[in-house]
Order: structure tokens, then C-alpha cells, then sequence
């Protein structure tokens, strides 16, 4: 452009240009490069080992196909897949009844001046690490365990639940809790009273203006807090290890045995961790686009 | 507009295709590959070490430190596969010693990632008990040096079982009343080993159908067994909480110390016996503080005391020599001749270790 038309004063129309680069690039270049060498590039490179059928280390990387990926739909990988979801559906689903009244009490009922107090006691589980949380567990519902003396001593008979499955989503509904409350409490708090007070003046019973005020303006606070449960709950290694049973594989651990097993099959392990990348990047976009409160454009 | 329009999308596609295009111009690359390393010296004064927990001490540790003035960092790791990714990964240049066992031994130095010895800078070797000299896994112990050895079993409560325990078969004909108070190995050569011993087979068998028939007696165990655990049982073996766990020697004898109603046998049809060596990653810094390490635990004095410590046998005749009797003729520590006759080291299994890893995931996932 310049060359074709000499008339045109240069400087002019160059001088701007570096200043709104400069910006961007300063605030975004050490992030971006962050993201770029510890993200981009590593799940780049999970991606193309992939593609390279049965590939242990010390191989050769020479990407073929995706044989790696047809082997996931084997019966018994999709058990473990299945697994999976269902310890994070039913992780979620509890959490949100445990998780929906507590928010609740905190966000519309609890004395005021506690309020922030009462939050941060609610995480504070969250500040230890979750691999003793899981130990507490075994400590707590193992047969000569902490639960079982307490029940003995009050005459009623034990329960036998470690190492089976509900000894699994208790772990990881005590595990997630704090998240879902979190959300639904920041939800909770913005809900407008003035509706309930309407509602109640129009002779709406409590419970009808629950279902009908409280729950329709919550909806986003709750599909936010459900997806990011399940998002987590899908990656959980500890609890199912620890306490799970013997039919307690999930695909964290499938995707271990691949890499630290005694297979070391790190092209069936890649493909597995794609896949297990797409489904939370898709849960992830789900909950950007609708978990925002505003709705899809 | 077009400046708002680069900030994001632009920028992404851009750098996605740098990303792609470096990714795969490596074409031709290897896999986490180690090569030797090119004489690093490290640091002379330190002597890193990567080890299984419980295999050294403080006392070991100080007395190491008089003798030769090298202080000592050990690092743990919980299997052999997480020590051999650890070294692929890049921190064999890090490491003077590791611990690999038998198994782990072959496929190393077969994919070279071990540095040979010199024969000539270590003492103490010809005090090694005779199956020691020339194992299988390392002939003459070329890249290795045993340290520690010992058998897999069961550990019982005497309270919960009927009678000891004498033979794997013990599991199946017991199977309806010992329901989720059994835990196994969460490891596949092992449990999967136990079954084809218990079916007659070899811990190291390669044929399919002795495989499946394995993973189908484990399938008829699955109501007993409470976990796949390697050391998650200890806890609550010893708080009576479970009948019978798979252990290894070393952790039965540390389990026993603490609950006396607990006892360890080696089933009568033979189990898995496993040695753990010190060896020297091919990429080792600081060799010096290396054999000044295998030398010093080499002597008598000092493996012998590690013995009545750590409560792991070793393979220096002369250090068996020194320990109390109730130590040497202690038979899950030292068993006999005739036991560790019927007993065989795991190997790998080659073509057949994806057939392995596929009947264990049906078997824990099921």
C-alpha cells in the first residue's frame, strides 16, 4: 500500500499501531505463554501419541491411526466409562439435596453478621488435602470403625458400606459439597425477596413459591454448580481408590494403568485422556454458555 | 473492529497452528527415551537416592554420613513402573542409586537405561548368597546388586479364620464365608499369578488359555475380596477389620510386630519370591558416592543391622551370619530351602502382557 502510494504520509498511519500491540501483547504474552508451553503443547502431544497404536516408551512416535481410539468402545472399557458417569451423576445429584438446603439457610436465613464466618467454616474441609479426607473415611466407616461404635453404643446394628459404592459417593459428595454450596449460595443470595413476598400476598403456599420463585432464579446457580460437581467428580482418582471395592475401576484409574501399569500402553492412555479432555472442555462450554445467568446469545 | 477481532480468535488460530506445527515436525521422535548421560559430576557432596519406602532410616542415613562424609537425599516411590516413568521423564539425571526389583531390572537393562558396573569397585559381592551370585533377572549381576529379597503371602487373624490358612485354594474353598474380608494386590502380574499358581500354572505363564482360566477363578473370588491393595490392608488387618490380606514378606513381619493374633504364610503351592537391587541409572550423576553407597550397605555389619531394623532379609550371607537367632531362623523372614524351591520370580510375559492388562480391567471393573 504504502510503496503504491508515496503521496500518503507514513507516518501518519504507522505511529498508532504499536501502541495498541503493546498492550494487549504485555498483559497477554506471559499468561498466553504460560498456557501455550503447559497446555497447548502438552495435550498437542497427548493428542498425537493417540494416534499411535499401543506406543510404549522408547518407541517410536509415528502417528498411524485411531486404532487407540475404536479399543475404547470395547464392552469392558465402557463399563469403566459408564462407571464413571454414573459416580459423577450420582456425586452430583447428591450434592445438589445436600448442598441446595444449606445454601439456602446461608444465603436467606442465617443471622447476617455471621454469614461470611459460617461460609469460610463450610470450606475449610477444602484446606486439607483430599487424599487424608479419604483415609478419614476409612477411619469413620470401617467395620470396627468410628461410625459403627457410635451406632453400637446406641443399640442399633453396624453398617458394613466401605470399599462398595455407597461408601464411594459419600466420599466424593463429602469431597464436591463445598463447590455446590458455594455456587448456590452466591446464586441464592441475589434472589429478589420482594417476588416472595408477592407470591405470598397472592396466596401462593411456601412450598408453591419455592417451586415457582425460588427455583426458577436459582436454575442457573444450580446447572452451574451440577456441571462443575460432575466435572470434578469425572477426574476423582482418590475416593473410588481408596474407598471403593473390588469392582470399583473408573477411568482416572484405567488411564494410570496405562501410563504407571505394567502394560504401559501410553497410546490407549492418550487416547483415553483426549477423550476424557473433550468431555469436560464440553461440560466447560456448557457452563459458560448458560451458567452465567444471562441467556445464550 | 479488526483489532478486537485479532485479540481472540485470530490469536487463537494463529498459535493453535504454531502449537500443531511443532508438535508434529517432530515426527520421528522417541518416546521419553534417556540417553547416558554425558559425564555430569552433580554435586560431589550429596548422593541422591530414589528408594521404596521403608528401605532406609536415619541411623543408616548418619552412619553412612561418618563413614564417608556424603550427605544423603532419598526420594520414595510406591512401584517399579512410577520409578521407570520418573527416570523417563527426565530425573534419572538426577538420581545415583535406584531400587528396582527383578522385573524391573531386565526391562531396563534391556532398554538400556542401566550403567553397568564395575566389578572392581564394589566389595562384599562374594558374600552373597549363592542364588544371589547369578540371578536370571541380571546374570552375574552385571547392572545390579541385590539388596533385599522376600516372598509374597498371606497374612491371617487368627480370631476370623477357621485355621491358618495353608494354600492359595484356601480363598476359593472359604470364599462364601470370608464375603469382602480378603484384599488382593492391586497389581496385576501378582493377583493374576496367584490364580495360575493355584491353577498349577506359572506366575510368568503366556498362554491365553491358562490366562483366562486365571481371570475366571479370580471372577469366582470377586464377593470375597474387599480391595485390590498392595499396602492399603495394613491398617485394618491389624485393627481386625479383615481375615486375609495378600502381603509381602516384609510388611507381614511389621504387621505381626503390632497385633499377635496376626500370622504370615507362604502358601504351599509356592508364591511369587522378589528381590529388589540397588542399581545406577545409565544417566547418573556423581558415580563416586554411587559405589560408595553399595559398598557400605555391602558390609555385614551394616546389612545385618538394616535387617533387624527395616525388617527385610538380605542376600549377604555374612550379614545373616550376624543377626540374633530369633531374627535368622525367623521363617517368613528366611523360609526354607523347600519352600522358596516351589517359588518363582515374576518376569515379563511379553506379547501376552496386553491379554494381562485386559483381564484385569474386565476383573476390577465387572
Amino acid at each position: 500500500m504504502t510503496p503504491a502510494n508515496p503521496i500518503a504520509p507514513a507516518a501518519e498511519a504507522t505511529p498508532p499501531k504499536p501502541r495498541r500491540w503493546v498492550g494487549p501483547w504485555a498483559l497477554l504474552g506471559p499468561s498466553g505463554l504460560w498456557l501455550l508451553l503447559l497446555l497447548v503443547l502438552p495435550v498437542l502431544v497427548i493428542f498425537e501419541l493417540s494416534l499411535v497404536p499401543g506406543i510404549r516408551p522408547g518407541d517410536l512416535v509415528n502417528p498411524s491411526g485411531i486404532d487407540n481410539y475404536l479399543l475404547v468402545f470395547q464392552p469392558v472399557y465402557l463399563q469403566v466409562i459408564g462407571r464413571t458417569l454414573s459416580y459423577a451423576i450420582g456425586t452430583t445429584i447428591i450434592c445438589l439435596l445436600l448442598g441446595f438446603p444449606v445454601a439456602y439457610w446461608l444465603a436467606l436465613m442465617s443471622p447476617k453478621r455471621w454469614q461470611n464466618l459460617l461460609l469460610v467454616a463450610f470450606t475449610l474441609p477444602l484446606w486439607t488435602s483430599s487424599l487424608l479426607r479419604s483415609y478419614a473415611w476409612i477411619t469413620i466407616l470401617r467395620p470396627t470403625g468410628v461410625l459403627n461404635s457410635l451406632l453400637g453404643a446406641i443399640g442399633l446394628p453396624g453398617l458394613d458400606i466401605l470399599n462398595q459404592t455407597p461408601a464411594v459417593l459419600l466420599g466424593m459428595a463429602y469431597s464436591f459439597l463445598p463447590y455446590m454450596v458455594l455456587i448456590l449460595y452466591s446464586s441464592l443470595e441475589k434472589l429478589d425477596r420482594r417476588l416472595l413476598e408477592a407470591a405470598a400476598d397472592l396466596g401462593a403456599t411456601p412450598i408453591e413459591a419455592f417451586w415457582k420463585v425460588t427455583v426458577p432464579q436459582s436454575l442457573q446457580g444450580i446447572a452451574a454448580g451440577s456441571l462443575l460437581v460432575a466435572i470434578t467428580s469425572l477426574g476423582d482418582f482418590v475416593n473410588p481408590e481408596l474407598l471403593g471395592g473390588a469392582s470399583s475401576m473408573t477411568a482416572s484409574r484405567l488411564i494410570y494403568n496405562q501410563f504407571l501399569g505394567a502394560t504401559q500402553n501410553w497410546g490407549f492412555g492418550s487416547a483415553l485422556s483426549m477423550l476424557m479432555i473433550l468431555a469436560v472442555s464440553l461440560g466447560i462450554a456448557l457452563l459458560i454458555r448458560y451458567g452465567d445467568g444471562r441467556p445464550a446469545a | 473492529m479488526a483489532a478486537a477481532a485479532f485479540s481472540r480468535r485470530d490469536f487463537l488460530r494463529r498459535t493453535s497452528i504454531a502449537a500443531a506445527g511443532l508438535a508434529m515436525t517432530g515426527c520421528g521422535w522417541r518416546l521419553a527415551q534417556v540417553r547416558p548421560s554425558p559425564g555430569s559430576v552433580g554435586d560431589r557432596t550429596k548422593l541422591y537416592i530414589y528408594t521404596w519406602a521403608g528401605y532406609t532410616d536415619e541411623e543408616l542415613i548418619s552412619r553412612f554420613q561418618q563413614a564417608t562424609g556424603l550427605s544423603v537425599v532419598v526420594d520414595i516411590f510406591d512401584s517399579n513402573e512410577v520409578m521407570l516413568a520418573k527416570l523417563q521423564a527426565g530425573g534419572g539425571s538426577q538420581y545415583s542409586i535406584i531400587y528396582p526389583s527383578d522385573y524391573m531390572v531386565r526391562q531396563m537393562r534391556e532398554r538400556g537405561l542401566l550403567r553397568e558396573l564395575d566389578r572392581d569397585r564394589l566389595l562384599g559381592l562374594k558374600d552373597l548368597l549363592e542364588p544371589y551370585q547369578n540371578p536370571s533377572y541380571d546374570p552375574n549381576n552385571v547392572h545390579s546388586v541385590p539388596a533385599s529379597w522376600g516372598t509374597t503371602g498371606l497374612i491371617y487373624n487368627r480370631r476370623r479364620v477357621p485355621e491358618p490358612p495353608k494354600d492359595w485354594g484356601f480363598l476359593w474353598d472359604n470364599r462364601d464365608r470370608l464375603k469382602r474380608q480378603v484384599t488382593l494386590f492391586n497389581d496385576q502380574r501378582e493377583t493374576m499369578g496367584l490364580a495360575l499358581r493355584r491353577l498349577g500354572y506359572s506366575y510368568n505363564s503366556q498362554d491365553p488359555e491358562q490366562i483366562r482360566q486365571a481371570y475366571e477363578a479370580l471372577k469366582e473370588l470377586r464377593p470375597a475380596i474387599a480391595q485390590f491393595t498392595t499396602d492399603g490392608w495394613k491398617d485394618r488387618m491389624v485393627a481386625g477389620d479383615l481375615s486375609i490380606a495378600m502381603g509381602y514378606s516384609a510388611d507381614a513381619i511389621e504387621a505381626i510386630e503390632e497385633n499377635d493374633q496376626l500370622g504370615y504364610t507362604i502358601p504351599a503351592s509356592g508364591s511369587s519370591l522378589w528381590t529388589d537391587t540397588m542399581a545406577v541409572p545409565i544417566s547418573a550423576p556423581n558415580l563416586e558416592a554411587a559405589y560408595a553407597w553399595i559398598n557400605f550397605t555391602l558390609q555385614p555389619e551394616v546389612a545385618a543391622g538394616m535387617t533387624a531394623r527395616l525388617k527385610f532379609a538380605t542376600a549377604n550371607q555374612r550379614a545373616i551370619d550376624l543377626l540374633p537367632p530369633d531374627l535368622a531362623q525367623n521363617p517368613s523372614l528366611f523360609p526354607s530351602q523347600a519352600i522358596l524351591d516351589r517359588c518363582e520370580g515374576i518376569a515379563p510375559v511379553g506379547a501376552a502382557t496386553p491379554l494381562y492388562d485386559r483381564y484385569w480391567t474386565q476383573l476390577t471393573s465387572g
